[in-house]
């Protein structure tokens, strides 16, 4: 049997460190996995579920231990990061888009403040985005120079994702500056607006 | 983690607040005013006490004609 480490990891890591060590057994041989929380336990268990095997899972002091046994081959075609996003429950499915680096039309000034104060809220709010998307000047609250950057990246940290148009950041030529975030494109940005079930813009 | 909430008359003291405050190279973040200080919709200035240093940020404000309410709030 092997025993891997998925302790105080975040979604995507226990997946893609179960897939990795699944491709490393042999057929018929066990892995045990071991997590802290009950997220990540979820995750890994419909991901084991979806590839054909049946995990069990155990709790030890406050450690869980899933076991399965490599019954099937893992698909490489599999992006485990689809395991992860669906099941953070403390995320809502809206995205916000942020068109500009202000909120609003009107004063700039105003709408500067108001741009920073709507991004600081964010942490405390209960039904938090599970996306945020830069696109034109909202590169620019991305930098790394960026008076929210701080906030950003404790936004991030909560799993929420951080997408940044890459042809914005490169138009503006910042693309070196980048402090938080994704780079992206139009496809990928596209694909996440159609897929979820509100977007606010900004 | 407790931070200092800094609560002003008008959205155009904070607005020159915040002005004011970059200019010294001070770190802050720009909030919306919590609910539990004011019921009014206005903008707020939060500060890490470490950060703070009340006489050169009450120096800089008094001197342009801008009152503020010195507030506490702790952060899970």
């Amino acid at each position: 049997m092997k025993t891997i480490d998925a302790k105080g990891q975040l979604c995507p890591i226990p997946l893609i460190m179960t897939k990795k060590a699944l491709g490393e057994l042999k057929e018929n041989e066990t892995l045990e996995v071991l997590m802290d929380n009950e997220t990540s336990v979820k995750n890994v268990t419909r991901y084991l579920e979806e590839m054909g095997m049946k995990p069990s899972t155990g709790k030890k002091d406050s450690i869980y231990h899933v076991f399965v046994n490599k019954t099937s081959e893992v698909s490489e075609n599999v992006n485990v990061e689809d395991f992860c996003t669906i099941n953070n429950e403390r995320l809502s499915d809206y995205i916000v888009s942020f068109q500009k680096n202000k909120l609003g039309e009107g004063s700039e000034e105003l709408g500067t403040i108001l741009a920073k104060a709507f991004i600081n809220t964010l942490p405390e709010v209960e039904a938090k985005p599970k996306k945020l998307i830069f696109l034109n000047s909202g590169i620019y609250l991305v930098l790394k120079d960026s008076p929210v950057i701080d906030t950003l990246k404790k936004l991030e940290q909560m799993g929420i994702e951080i997408l940044v148009c890459g042809t914005c950041l490169d138009y503006y030529k910042k693309k070196e500056e980048l402090g938080v975030g994704i780079v992206s494109n139009m496809y990928v940005i596209l694909e996440s607006l159609s897929k979820t079930s509100k977007v606010i813009y900004l | 983690m407790k931070y200092f909430i800094l609560i002003f008359e008008s959205t155009h003291h904070s607005l020159k607040s915040e002005k004011l405050l970059t200019g010294l190279g001070i770190k802050f973040d720009i909030i919306p005013t919590p609910k539990e200080i004011s019921s009014d919709c206005g903008m707020a200035i939060r500060i890490n006490p470490a950060l703070f240093d009340e006489q050169l940020v009450s120096s800089i404000l008094n001197k342009n004609n801008i009152t503020f309410h010195l507030h506490e709030k702790v952060y899970k």
